[in-house]
């Protein structure tokens, strides 16, 4: 028996035909859409803050003469201040914007910087109030990234240098020596009440932005899909082609083989190899018959013809056709009280000697193990059956995979077998899943309605 | 099985040569002919035959249309198809006018001569129900369908009607009085242990006869209403030893 799954072991499920975009995806295609959307907006603040450096300098040099500190006309304090602590806090946004744009450090600098330049510019005018704008300004520039991590510590940084330069420095925000009590609240509110709304529009961005890019993944996903269906059917006729055109030789190789048998057993003495021969050509007739068997019900799904029928029998036809294994026990665990459901018996025993044969094959040569098969009655009165491993186990990108058509990790394999497998339990209407823990085993998961749905969907006929 | 003449009807000569060496090691007369055009010829000159056994994809006639000639021309002469194609509208409408049976390429020789032997014996179908009018009326469909069938209304005569010999397929209700389908099966097995049992019931409690059918080897379970074309395939596809 199966042991049962420990919380240490990691543990992966895939359903067939899963839908939706899977979120990592989504994530991945979101970081890079991200990413290069904020190193533009960085391109852009760096400009920005460059463009105001200048400015400054210009601003200073012609306007602070006839400013707050004096009429004489030489080089200003400010001229100065434009471009020495300008270009300080100026430098450090700049450097980072051209080293690391898109990191969210970068952005929380340059939005630093940004603020401060805000600052440095309500200081060098004296607190006029044209210049407080430039705060507004900002602060809407810098929700271009729709970063809410970026929004905060930059409104966080406004309210305290205005209420630190208020406390000690009124006149430098202000342009007041005793502003009123409430002059840093209402500043303080408008930078808020303005924030609240950017910081609003940061998040309903970057939702617009994820759903963006899920629908992006979606469609990708959609467009793979379609485009390797084309691929497929294209494929699958010409196999259909090739595979009906094949039978007839290999039904004249079993018929000559069948005949030399039978001449030769007649004959007495024979070289062993012969023999050995012999039931090699059998056995790669029959294989080659397989594949051709697989490929034409994948490419020409048969119309289903369903009869109600028990299902112990059935496993225990289906086990008979597996080809046994010397290490490999298979046990028919299904009771006689499952309902009877009405499925085409042929292609149900074929999935279930198909998924038999591959739970017998998971078991590592050399060791012992147990393939079961159990049977149980959903809540709605469905047939669940439970094909069991206590095999290697199959990792967890490739569990994401094994319903895929054509893909294989046998050696010896087209890749067709769990596709027909899930196309057949598809067609009756049924679900197939598969979990799988690494080195404990692997449980595949045939749903199956009693009762048949209104329409079957339609075979080739 | 000597003096039984088969004609071996396929356009491949290499299937041709090796099955038909293989059925005359089996001790058949087998005569080959390389087209459907060919094999008419040789049975209108008045040649006999025990039995046809016809490739179904051929170019000029397929074999459905050897075969729907021949119900018209020979119609007591059983016909097997052989076929490398799965599923085929034609081979359809073929087992819904009577072809005995059709067997899917490659196959098993064994289980080829068994299916050629039987359909030379030329048996029927047994229908037992002990609702008189469905035994008669699915019966009577099923011959309309070129497939030979009797019917009988309780278990003992059934019983008797498969002692005769003649029966290979038997489709019976599983809920009777006196002897039930389920025993019915279990004594016709013990007489005939190749019979082919297919089961039918519409028993709101049913599902627990079909399984004891099916766990004692029952081929098919219908359920009720029978539908003769359905039933028709599931007889085939029995004697094509699906």
């Amino acid at each position: 028996m199966k042991s049962s799954p420990t919380p240490t072991v990691a543990r992966a499920i895939a359903k067939a035909g899963s839908n939706g975009p899977s979120t990592r995806e989504v994530k991945e295609l979101f970081d890079t859409r991200y990413h290069a959307l904020a190193a533009r907006y960085d391109r852009l603040l760096a400009w920005l803050i460059g463009v105001q450096w200048i400015g400054a300098i210009g601003f200073a040099q012609w306007y602070s003469p006839l400013a707050w500190a004096g009429k004489q006309s030489e080089v200003h304090a400010h001229v100065w201040a434009a471009l020495v602590v300008g270009g300080a806090i100026s430098a450090f946004p700049l450097g980072m914007a051209l080293m690391y744009p898109g990191r969210r450090s970068t952005r929380i600098i340059i939005a630093v910087g940004q603020v401060t330049w805000s600052a440095l510019l309500i200081h060098l005018t004296g607190g006029r109030i044209e210049t407080h704008f430039h705060i507004f300004a900002s602060l809407a520039i810098l929700a271009f990234y729709r970063d809410v991590g970026v929004m905060l510590p930059a409104a966080a940084l406004v309210t305290f240098d205005h209420f630190a330069r208020g406390l000690y420095w009124p006149e430098s925000v202000y342009g007041v020596l005793n502003p009123e009590w409430w002059r840093f609240l209402e500043h303080a509110g408008w930078v808020l009440f303005l924030n609240g709304f950017l910081l609003y529009n940061c998040v309903q961005a970057r939702k617009e932005l994820w759903l963006h890019c899920e629908q992006h993944v979606a469609l990708s996903d959609a467009t793979t899909a379609a485009a390797r269906m084309e691929k497929l059917a294209a494929l699958g006729q010409l196999a259909a082609s090739v595979g009906h055109e094949l039978r007839n030789p290999l039904a004249a190789i079993r018929n000559a083989r069948t005949f030399i048998g039978r001449r030769l057993a007649s004959n007495g003495e024979v070289d062993p190899k012969v023999d050995q021969f012999l039931d090699l050509i059998s056995r790669e007739v029959d294989a080659s018959g397989k594949i051709i068997a697989d490929l034409l019900e994948f490419s020409r799904p048969r119309a289903l013809e369903r009869s109600p029928c028990p299902l112990h029998p059935l496993v225990e036809e289906a086990i008979a056709i597996v080809p046994p294994r010397a290490n490999v026990v298979f046990v028919n665990a299904l009771l006689g009280d499952l309902p009877v459901p009405d499925i085409d018996k042929d292609q149900i025993r074929q999935v279930l000697a198909n998924l038999i044969q591959n739970a017998s094959e998971a078991v590592t040569a050399g060791e012992v193990g147990t393939v079961t098969v159990r049977g149980m009655a959903g809540a709605a009165g469905e047939c669940i059956l439970l094909i069991e491993d206590d095999g290697c186990g199959i990792p967890e990108d490739v569990l994401a995979k094994v319903f895929q058509p054509l893909f294989s990790t046998k050696t010896k394999g087209t890749g067709l077998g769990l596709a027909v497998v899930h196309g057949i339990v598809e067609r009756h209407g049924g679900t197939l899943s598969v979990e799988s823990i690494v080195g404990s085993g692997t449980t595949f998961k045939v749903v199956l309605p009693t009762h048949p749905p209104q329409t079957d969907a339609p075979g080739a006929e | 099985m000597m003096d039984t003449r088969i004609l071996l009807v396929d356009d491949e000569e290499s299937l041709r040569l090796t099955l038909g060496a293989n059925l005359e090691l089996e001790g058949f007369e087998v005569i080959e002919a390389a087209s459907a055009e060919e094999a008419l010829e040789r049975v209108s000159r008045g040649e006999e035959f025990d039995l046809i056994l016809s490739d179904v994809r051929m170019p000029g006639r397929s074999g459905v249309e050897l075969f729907h000639e021949l119900a018209r021309v020979r119609p007591n002469l059983p016909v097997v198809l052989m076929t490398a194609f799965s599923t085929e509208a034609e081979i359809r409408r073929a087992i819904e006018a009577g072809v005995f049976a059709v067997l899917a390429k490659p196959f098993n020789l064994q289980r080829t001569v068994a299916t050629l032997q039987s359909a030379m014996r030329k048996p029927m179908v047994l229908v037992v129900d002990d609702v008189e009018s469905i035994a008669s009326t699915t019966a009577e469909s099923i011959r309309a369908m070129g497939v030979r069938a009797t019917a009988v209304f309780d278990g003992a005569s059934a019983v008797e009607a498969i002692e005769s010999g003649s029966i290979d397929v038997c489709v019976t209700d599983l809920a009777m009085p006196g002897m039930d389908g389920l025993e019915l099966a279990n004594r016709a097995r013990a007489l005939h242990p190749d019979l082919l049992v297919i089961v039918f019931s519409g028993a709101p409690r049913s599902d627990a006869l079909m399984q004891q059918a099916a766990e004692e080897g029952a081929y098919r379970c219908i359920r009720k209403p029978l539908d003769p074309v359905k039933l028709v395939h599931t007889i085939a596809s029995a004697r094509s030893g699906k």
